[in-house]
């Protein structure tokens, strides 16, 4: 009997994060690891077939993240993100690594280098350093502070993958960075709560 | 030759100062340019920081992801300042505080 395209979905989900720990058991959170794990990524997401629309809701307003796979205590998370056109993000970090394919639409993701010292609670400066787009056959990945932003391009959904070092309910803080008034802001991290919970 | 945005009062009860917003300007981006220590962080509709009640007037809503802000949220009459625009003369009162 044939399975469900669930089931697919869900061995599919193991087997990457099967193989996203055997690079990291490997070499470490390096960025030839990230990487490959990236490329493990894009190879999931071209299997659109596993993604159907029907399967994951709409966001309500223009941005929704729906768990695929969220591993155990400091384990890593697998989502698959939706978000509309015009849905943006200022420059943040995550404080952990994260690596994004595409599914279908088209996200720019720009990154940034900090060109502060850091001495200043509350400021910081950044300074444009790339972009990539994350669509069909493309993904990016970035290190525990590297720093985007993205927004969504065209008129179609951006619908995609994201794995993450931490799931996102213990997520480290996440610094966000505002080039016009050169702030930075923090949002409080969610790992003590979660461990607690 | 483009036409200016109206401008708008905004009356923030948590300090009980009145600013000017542009119609295409959010009220987060108001507040800082006027010197306001209101809170936030994303500032772009991700992380609900600056989430407030709006108690008199109504704003237009810049895209914004689900876990920022509730649909019951705003049933309830509360926004985000980064994705809000003010469609007249606004009251709002931020409910966090931000951390930075």
């Amino acid at each position: 009997m044939a399975s469900s395209i669930a089931d697919q979905r869900a061995r599919a989900c193991c087997t990457l994060l099967t193989q996203v720990h055997a690079i990291t058991d490997k070499e470490g959170i390096t960025p030839s690891a990230l990487h490959a794990i990236k490329l493990k990524l894009v190879a999931l997401a071209a299997k659109a077939h596993l993604f159907p629309p029907g399967d994951f809701a709409m966001p309500v307003a223009q941005g929704r993240t729906h768990p695929l796979l969220v591993e155990e205590n400091d384990g890593h998370g697998l989502y698959l993100t939706i978000n509309l056109p015009g849905k943006e993000a200022a420059p943040h970090d995550h404080g952990i690594w994260c690596v994004n394919a595409g599914i279908s639409g088209r996200e720019r993701h720009v990154f940034y280098r900090r060109t502060d010292d850091g001495g200043t609670r509350g400021s910081a400066t950044v300074m444009r350093v790339g972009e990539v787009m994350v669509e069909p056959g493309c993904g990016m990945a970035m290190a525990d502070h590297d720093i985007h932003s993205t927004e969504v391009i065209g008129k179609e959904p951006a619908i995609g993958l994201a794995l993450y070092g931490y799931a996102l309910a213990r997520f480290p803080a996440v610094a966000w960075f505002h080039t016009e008034f050169s702030s930075m802001r923090v949002c409080s991290s969610r790992r003590h709560a979660a461990a607690a919970a | 030759m483009a036409r200016a945005a109206k401008i708008f009062q905004v009356s923030i009860k948590n300090n009980g100062q009145v600013i000017s917003c542009a119609a295409d300007e959010t009220i987060l981006h108001a507040a800082i340019v006027a010197g306001i220590d209101y809170p936030y962080a994303c500032a772009s509709g991700n992380c609900g920081t600056c989430i407030s009640q709006l108690d008199a007037g109504k704003v237009t809503m810049l895209p914004r992801g689900d876990a920022a802000i509730s649909a019951a949220q705003v049933k309830a009459g509360q926004t985000l300042a980064c994705r809000a625009r003010p469609k007249g003369d606004v009251a709002i009162t931020w409910l966090g505080r931000g951390r930075r």
